[in-house]
């Protein structure tokens, strides 16, 4: 029998059967559509997430003086006495070709006075390049003005919840405030924004890097961020980062290099399991329809003993008797699953409609996944009816037994 | 051409062995006319399904065409079913979902023939039973006379050397009963084999040779 004719007859044998073929194109469009979508949700909220740290910037590595072992850790406790991190050595990074930025950081804590008010706020001293390396937003005035590093002008940035208590409604740009015994002028205030990298944005006040440096009498750094020009040159940047002030400490490895990919890989690792595990529970649903699939074959070949025996008598042997029910199942397995895929499109269209900022996505793999575990189901649970109608003894079979 | 030797078959119906033939020797040559008859349960069908390689004998030599066919693997005995051997049942055993063309095009399909040739055949069969306008019509839409002429092109249409019919009319009236029979008469003349197992004698009678089953072996023959 040729294969156009052996899909011929089995597409009339379902065509011939419309209400069992539609319940289990039914039940398969179903397993597949819950698949789909369910693994659709998944792979959005890995989306999500992902979107969420590239706002804090992917492309983010965070240089601190000290060894540790273990990157992403904590800031080394031990480990001898670390030459300490200078602005020279910041300088020296914006050699590499693939950062974009360095923005060098001090950080401690003073009063902060405005008349009778007085805040203890964290002091961060900085430069220009701190605005585009942290996604930092004004909500008024404007950022630490760029210019040489070692002369800043006394200005501050100041958080929103610092302003609120030290200005309350009032305006605050231009005024002067007093950070411990020295007068800056607010040029502008940060929107509000939460936590980040583990500092209250709120009760912030930003001078420049060379005022922080004599208000806190010290010429050491506390961090220096490096922004990559891509995330895929995270991975180089860190190894320049590395080189640089390896040969700038005499040969010492006494800094320590944290990236953010490895945070964000555990993320996407996590959330690919758990894509995976609810895509296996909807899974669960096209073990039903596969067993639905054996059920319907399995009275289709009991109703249908007089033709296979028929067949038979024709001359079929037992092989093409097997191979037309598995066509068949095979055939509304495909054809259950496409409509399945196309209804999930359908509700990922919806919720991208209903919800835009849920990046929403099927993932390739997993439509190509959902085809073959369909045709796979429509298969294995076809094969036992295949097999005994395969088996049927003829005569017995046109009888009607 | 055909040649059965001490053709015996056994079946277990609970505790009890029934013997459904009985050491049935018969030899047929090309061209032959022959009718079973017999009462019920005498074993006219299973003799019919085992000249037709749908059965087994339990012991016996069954030669066709001088092939030992208890040698033959199932395939092969699907194989020399398909090129050799037509069958006409009592209840016409048509596919309802097919087209009267298509039922008789459904051997040619099984044994890989290409369409077009396909086509050519059936069209020539249809032709040649008179039902060329029945072409499109499912078996529900045919008279039982119809369905039985639909059954036997379909049985004659790989061209077998041997049609078995078992009561063939046993589900027409008279009248279509007699074009069906006619219908077999022909291809028979034409040089095919026919054994017909009836109930009917006057139908029996018409055979050149008439076999008389009882309880599983031949009384006598003519
Ligand atoms: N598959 C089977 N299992 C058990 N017994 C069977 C089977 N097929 C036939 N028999 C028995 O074998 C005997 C012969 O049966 P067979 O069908 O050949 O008779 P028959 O002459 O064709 O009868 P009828 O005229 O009623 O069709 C009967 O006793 C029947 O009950
Ligand atoms: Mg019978």
């Amino acid at each position: 029998m040729h294969i156009t004719d052996t899909f011929g007859f089995a597409i009339r044998a379902l065509r011939g059967a419309r209400a069992r073929s539609a319940l289990m194109l039914l039940a398969m469009a179903i397993g597949i559509a819950s698949v789909v979508l369910l693994t659709a949700l998944g792979e959005g909220a890995r989306r999500y997430v992902g979107n969420e740290f590239s706002n804090l910037g992917t492309h983010l590595l965070v240089v601190l003086p000290g060894r540790t072992e273990t990157t992403g850790g904590p800031p080394p406790l031990i480990g001898g006495t670390p030459k300490p991190l200078t602005l020279d050595d910041a300088l020296a990074l914006t050699r590499s070709t693939t950062v974009r930025y360095v923005a060098p950081l001090i950080v401690g804590s003073a009063p902060v006075s405005h008349r009778q008010l007085e805040r203890e706020a964290t002091i961060l001293g900085a430069t220009a390049e701190l605005l585009p390396v942290r996604n930092l937003e004004l909500a008024r005035g404007k950022f630490l003005p760029p210019g040489d590093p070692e002369r800043g002008a006394a200005v501050a940035v100041i958080g929103s919840a610092l302003k609120q208590n030290l200005f309350g409604n009032a305006p605050a740009l231009g005024r002067w405030i007093r950070i411990h015994d020295r007068r800056f002028r607010v040029i502008g205030i940060l929107k509000p924004m939460g936590e980040s990298l583990g500092m209250d944005l709120g009760e912030l006040a930003i001078i420049p890097l060379s005022r922080s440096q004599s208000l806190f009498d010290t010429e050491s750094l506390f961090r220096i961020l490096v922004q990559a020009t891509t995330r895929e040159h995270v991975a180089r940047t860190e190894r320049a980062v590395s080189e640089i002030l390896k040969t700038r400490h005499g040969g010492e490895e006494d800094i320590t290099v944290i990236t953010q990919n490895a945070l964000l890989g555990t993320f996407d690792e996590i959330f690919r399991t758990l894509t995976l595990a609810v895509g296996g529970i909807a899974a669960i649903s096209l073990a039903v329809a596969g067993i639905l699939i054996m059920n319907v074959m399995l009275v289709a070949v009991s109703q249908r003993t007089a033709e296979i025996g028929l067949l038979k008598a024709l001359g079929a042997p037992g092989g093409e008797i097997l191979r037309l029910f598995l066509v068949e199942a095979g055939l509304l397995s495909v054809t259950g699953a496409l409509l399945g895929m196309a209804t999930a499109y359908g509700g990922v269209w919806a919720m991208g409609h209903l919800f835009p900022d849920f990046p929403i996505g099927v993932p390739p793999w997993a439509l190509a996944a959902a085809l073959l575990v369909a045709l796979l189901t429509g298969l294995l649970f076809g094969v036992l009816p295949a097999r005994r109608a395969a088996r049927l003894d003829p005569v017995r079979a046109l009888s009607g037994h | 051409m055909i040649r059965l030797e001490g053709i015996s078959r056994e079946f277990q119906v609970g505790d009890e062995r029934v013997h459904a033939l009985r050491g049935i020797d018969l030899d047929m040559i090309p061209g032959d006319y022959l009718s079973i008859m017999g009462p019920s349960g005498s074993g006219k069908s299973t003799l019919l399904n085992i000249l037709g390689l749908l059965d087994r004998p339990d012991s016996g030599r069954y030669r066709l065409e001088g092939i030992d066919t208890t040698t033959l693997t199932e395939p092969q005995r699907a194989a020399a079913r398909r090129e050799r051997i037509g069958f006409v049942f009592q209840s016409f055993h048509l596919l309802a979902r097919l087209s009267a063309a298509q039922n008789i095009e459904l051997p040619m399909t099984l044994a890989g023939i290409d369409p077009a040739q396909r086509r050519q055949r059936v069209a020539r069969t249809l032709r040649a039973l008179g039902l060329a306008d029945r072409a499109e019509h499912r078996p529900d839409q045919l008279s039982g006379g119809q369905r039985q002429r639909v059954a036997i092109a379909r049985a004659t249409i790989m061209r077998p050397l041997i049609l078995l019919a078992d009561e063939p009319t046993g589900n027409l009236d008279q009248s279509s009963g007699e074009e069906v029979v006619e219908t077999l008469e022909t291809l028979n003349r034409d040089g095919i084999t026919l054994v017909v197992v009836t109930h009917d004698p006057r139908i029996g009678e018409r055979a050149a040779r008439r076999i008389r089953m009882v309880d599983g072996a031949i009384l006598g023959s003519g």
